[in-house]
């Protein structure tokens, strides 16, 4: 038995206890700790996609720690191609995210090691194959954040004119109290409802075993799924930012400090729709069935709603925040198409979305801090004081809006592709609006704050990247040139393994039997594209395996 | 490997290598000069690759190369190709890009010589990084690769156009240029998954059902409109000549935009089997050609002329490409391509020059830009449809084939397009070249010969290539003879007129009457007509449901939340109330609840 994932999940948790004994005064080495920490982790996870037999597919790696054997509670850790590239994904935020705090000067101590817990959570969740321990992991990747945000977090200070604005002051909007608040508050809710149905499905299988495979395979009755499935799809769908229960996430990620916002944006609300699909649609299949409509709406509401709604922000941070709102909605709108390609676009939207926000609010925390306002309309020609942040601004921009060559439109594009050859054709039209939407926020964003004549008297202070955020940089937009390039690297894990979980997804849904057609035949289907037929024939393939 | 794929690698990753290497290596790029001139060693090297590749083609026109690789990978198969397609089209084009790409680069190193070593560096990088993609698109072996040079292509023309950052003007250009093709691009996109939909791939060769080939070209048709400028979202592309003018050149006049147009070539098979949407195309850009001529009359700056005056011609060979003339459409796109960048990077010396784009500042440039004047008279006489020049055969070859479809609403409109063309450009010529100097004129500076060699090389095709119809029809595997009608003597009437009017009322001064008749329809056709209808739907439309939608987010869903909070917390405060610490109260709870249990338990 290898030991390498626990290896990981247990890197930054060291870290995080290493962090204890030192004195305040150390900085520096609060910070290799936290950094090495992370490599390990990072490192792991880059041997794991090395080691990680693609011919052979499946779960690998895999180990078992007994933990409550009455109840039937295990740590029960295995990889397949997707938890291989979510750790990657994680690995490269939390690397990136403790180089862009480098240069955090409060409580550094508490902050990096509060960081270093959730993060730990965060990679346990996606190899974790025991549903009792992944809701455990679920929640030490949540709860941290309250502190994170009310303690390090920012407050918004661009102001909303009209006649509501006594609402603001009201419920103090925009401060960090507020939003740490409101964040986990939602987020618990949304808990609640997950542990209900993980009780509901442990009790409903009798088996005595929350492991997730023997879960799974076992066929729960029709109208138990169908009620199991909502609880599940809202409580993890509150963490992926589902429409209306979004809300959290703009005011949380822009109050929250730069490595949390990268973090929590960037990986945590990917925990949220990888729970929906892991646990929602892949073991309550027909539930899935019968409320997949409903996703896929909210999913095309969430990507036009973000994107309209990103468009109207004053607030540098607010833009970027609501933009993740839109994307986890293609996340989402891929997931509910239940075909290959729009799951294999959903993980890879993941994966992008993760580093490019991560992306984003790096550049976004770094700006913050030299110009001393996130509001846009006072900005404008930072390019000539910060060439390399406005390139590296220009790069998020460009993956953002799901330019080819960079990561996001191959997720993108799966995700159209998906939905198209999908039972629900409309799905992709506003996927494809969003995309527009996006490129004109995001490309006059960039304009706003980086063209132009020079930045004004007021922003005197306006430095370039320093070095250990030059490495963040550097690391982050890599990522998204070459996963957009060579997208292979990782569908290669991704697309066997989807494959295989799509079988789970559709093996006992009423799927109408119609010839199977489109992907899986040469012969071409009359003029509508094909129904769900594509996923029929690869849940057939993938189930004779 | 074969030698052949392999110089079609060099013409393609080249280019790329280097921009990468400017990107990631800063100390490099600032160094200006040097960075340029390797980027210009790119271009020529993947010019000598593009030329052989020609040369062997010219031989043997039938040839097709390919080596791909898989890109896409789903449900264990490959759904997308990449790498290198070379038959006659892709290798023609190639060579065309790869001229115009060499010439326009080395023009830049007299044009752009007073920037700052860094900017230089950043352009050459760009320019790189264009000449890479443009090739990614022209080499590629199925409809996603064209995609995705299509797109990066989009980008750095957005980086070029924006080179100038700190000007207002160019920032505002950038985003509207990008935005609009964008918004065309949709269509693409609504192409790629539907064929992939329909036949799990993305060839343009692939058997379709019966009726897709149409909402096909459809969907094909809107992202050309956006890219080849095509009425009514050609509006990017006056704006985008905020670029520098060699940018204009290359991209906006002799190769990007005509990316839609070597689209239609490429996906011939879809358009072939797609009447309807060729009709639409046929009249669509008659009427581009037409409406942007008219504008072209009335325009004050230099470049403007040319920007509408490429809408225009790109009206022509979409009008030619639906009357299924693919010979008329692409070697009017290769003509063009060669006189269009002539006139731009004569245009360029000029404003260099003079350090205007005016044309009220320039006039009499002829006794201190000789050579210059030659040139962009040489190319005006091309696009004008001069017999014997270039641009006179492919013209005729559109209007010919426009003709035979039996359209004579398009044909008229594409004759009447090439009469003004000769008259827009001999106004051009005559107020910038001749007449009265202006004071910027007089202190006119000659162009150094990084900028006349780069003219020189261009004025060869502007002028002869028409004569090599013969055997670039072999390329394109279609016939080609010759022959002069009716329609080729009338519009070559048209176009003597068109100079003959130009030249009576510009140059002598005469029938001051007819420009001041003209005025008012071309004021109607203005430009900005068009585009302050995408503006006002921009900012009403678009921004005012953002606003809507945000100001419901905030107030409504979040509000509901914010109430629910608040919900909680209140009656929190009124349960609390219970809670006197009365000994007394919590009694009279106590015996009261007993009471009324003994009271239930007794009535029952």
């Amino acid at each position: 038995m290898s030991h390498l994932l626990s290896i990981i999940i247990a890197a930054p948790f060291v870290a995080a206890l290493l962090l204890l004994p030192c004195r305040s005064t150390d900085r520096l080495l609060m910070r290799w700790i936290s950094l090495l920490g992370s490599l390990v982790s990072l490192t792991g996870s880059l041997i794991v996609a090395w080691r990680y037999d693609i011919k052979a597919g499946g779960l690998q790696m895999a180990e078992l720690y007994p933990l409550v054997p009455s109840l039937g509670i295990d740590i029960r850790l295995a990889v397949d191609g997707w938890g291989v590239s979510l750790l990657l994904l994680t690995g490269i935020i939390i690397t990136t995210g403790v180089l862009a705090s480098w240069t955090l000067k409060d409580r550094e101590k508490e902050f990096f090691a509060l960081l270093l817990i959730l993060v730990a959570g965060v990679f346990g969740v996606f190899v974790c194959q025991d549903l009792f321990v992944f809701f455990l992991f679920y929640e030490i990747a949540v709860l941290p954040m309250y502190l994170l945000i009310a303690i390090w977090g920012s407050s918004n200070k661009v102001a909303d004119a009209g006649p509501f604005r006594f609402i603001w002051k009201l419920f103090d909007i925009g401060g960090r109290e507020y939003a740490a608040m409101k964040l986990t508050l939602m987020l618990l809710v949304g808990s609640a409802f997950i542990l209900v149905a993980v009780i509901a499905l442990y009790q409903a299988a009798g088996a005595h075993t929350f492991d997730m495979g023997v879960l799974g395979a076992f066929k729960y009755d029709a109208s138990l799924q169908k009620w199991i499935f909502p609880l599940v799809w809202l409580g993890f769908g509150t963490l992926a930012g589902v429409f209306p229960f979004h809300t959290w996430s703009p005011d949380g990620h822009a109050s929250a400090p730069t490595a949390v916002s990268m973090l929590h944006a960037g990986v945590l609300m990917k925990l949220g729709a990888f729970g929906v699909i892991r646990i929602g649609m892949m073991m309550l299949p027909e539930g899935a069935h019968a409320w997949v409509w409903a996703v896929g709406l909210i999913a095309a509401i969430n990507v036009l709603y973000g994107a309209l709604s990103a468009m109207a922000q004053k607030d540098l941070k607010y833009i970027i925040a609501y933009s993740s709102v839109s994307h986890m909605g293609v996340v989402m709108l891929g997931a509910a198409t239940l075909t290959q390609g729009g799951w294999n676009g959903a993980v890879y939207q993941m994966f992008a979305h993760g580093i490019m926000t991560g992306l984003f609010f790096a550049l976004v925390g770094l700006v913050y801090e030299r110009a001393h306002t996130r509001e846009v309309g006072k900005m404008g020609g930072f390019a000539q004081a910060m060439p390399i942040v406005a390139a590296f601004f220009t790069l998020g921009c460009l993956s953002s809006l799901g330019l080819p060559g960079t990561a996001g439109f191959v997720a993108e594009f799966l995700v159209f592709a998906g939905a198209w050859s999908g039972p629900h054709l409309w799905w992709a039209l506003p996927a494809v609006a969003g995309a527009f939407i996006t490129a004109i926020y995001v490309l006059r964003v960039t304009r706003d704050v980086f063209w132009g004549p020079g930045p004004s008297e007021q922003f005197h202070d306006l430095l370039d990247a320093r070095k250990t955020e030059l490495g963040a940089l550097w690391i982050l937009g890599t990522c998204i040139v070459l996963f957009g390039l060579w997208p292979r690297l990782l569908l290669d894990y991704i697309d066997p393994a989807t494959t295989q979980n799509l079988a789970m997804a559709t093996q006992t849904a009423q799927l109408t039997p119609t010839p199977a057609t489109a992907v899986a035949a040469q012969a071409p289907p009359p003029v509508a594209p094909p129904a769900a037929t594509a996923a029929v024939a690869h849940a057939a393939a993938g189930g004779g395996r | 490997m074969n030698p052949l794929i392999s110089a079609a690698l060099v013409a393609l990753g080249l280019p790329a290598a280097l921009a990468l290497l400017l990107a990631v290596v800063p100390k490099l790029r600032r160094t200006g000069k040097p960075a340029a001139l390797l980027s210009i060693l790119g271009s020529l090297l993947a010019l000598s690759a593009a030329g052989w590749l020609a040369a062997t083609w010219l031989h043997d026109p039938k040839q097709v190369l390919d080596l791909t690789t898989s890109w896409l990978p789903q449900s264990g198969k490959s759904m997308s190709q990449v790498g290198v397609h070379l038959d006659g089209i892709s290798v023609s084009m190639l060579l065309v890009v790869a001229i115009v790409a060499s010439c326009v680069q080395l023009f830049s190193l007299g044009y752009l010589s007073d920037e700052p070593a860094p900017a230089l560096g950043r352009y050459y990088a760009y320019q790189s990084l264009f000449l890479f993609s443009m090739n990614l698109l022209v080499l590629a072996p199925d409809l996603m690769q064209l995609f995705l040079g299509w797109e990066l292509v989009g980008a750095t023309s957005y980086l070029l156009i924006g080179f100038w950052f700190t000007r207002p003007a160019a920032g505002k250009a950038a985003l509207k240029a990008f935005v609009v093709t964008k918004f065309a691009d949709s269509g693409l996109i609504l192409a790629l998954i539907t064929l992939v939909a329909w036949t799990g791939s993305f060839s343009w060769n692939a058997t379709l059902p019966a009726g897709g080939a149409e909402w096909l070209a459809l969907f094909l048709f809107i992202a050309v409109m956006g890219k080849s400028a095509q009425f009514p979202l050609h509006i990017w592309l006056p704006d985008a000549m905020q670029g520098p003018t060699p940018v204009s050149a290359l991209l906006h006049a002799a190769t990007m935009v005509a990316a839609g147009v070597y689209l239609i070539v490429r996906a011939d098979p879809i358009f072939a089997a797609a009447p309807h949407v060729r009709l639409f195309m046929t009249d669509l850009g008659a009427i581009t050609a037409l409406f942007a001529a008219l504008i072209a009359m009335v325009q004050t700056d230099i470049k403007k002329v040319l920007a509408y005056s490429t809408c225009s011609q790109l009206g022509y060979m979409i009008s030619g490409l639906g009357a299924g003339s693919l010979m008329g459409g692409y070697f009017h796109l290769t003509t063009h391509a060669f006189f269009k960048a002539l006139l731009f990077l004569a245009a360029g010396a000029v404003i260099h020059a003079v350090h205007s784009n005016e044309l009220s500042d320039m006039g009499g440039l002829w006794r201190k830009l000789k050579f210059t004047t030659v040139a962009f008279v040489i190319g005006s006489l091309s696009l004008a449809g001069l017999p014997g020049l270039s641009g006179f055969y492919s013209k005729d070859l559109i209007l010919e084939a426009v003709h035979e479809s039996g359209n004579p609403l398009a044909l008229g409109l594409l004759m009447a397009t090439a009469g003004l063309t000769a008259f827009y450009m001999t106004r051009t010529v005559v107020k910038a070249f001749f007449g009265k100097p202006s004071h910027a004129a007089e202190h006119a500076h000659g162009p150094g010969p990084s900028m006349t060699i780069p003219l020189l090389i261009l004025l060869v095709p502007a002028i002869g290539l028409g004569w090599l119809a013969g055997p670039m029809s072999k390329l394109y595997g279609r016939s080609y003879a010759f022959h002069l009608d009716t329609i080729g003597m009338v519009t070559i009437a048209l176009g003597l007129g068109g100079i003959a009017l130009g030249w009576l009322i510009y140059g002598m001064g005469l029938l001051q009457a007819l420009p001041r008749a003209f005025a008012p329809i071309a004021r109607i056709a203005n430009g900005s007509t068009v585009d302050d209808l995408w503006a006002l739907s921009y900012s009403k439309l678009g921004m005012g449901l953002a606003r809507a939608i945000a100001w419901f987010d905030r107030y409504i869903i979040d509000g509901l939340m914010n109430f629910l909070g608040w919900l909680f917390m209140w009656s929190g405060q009124r349960v609390r109330t219970l809670q006197t610490g009365n000994v007394q109260d919590y009694l009279y709870a106590v015996f009261g609840a007993a009471a009324l249990i003994a009271l239930w338990g007794g009535w029952r």
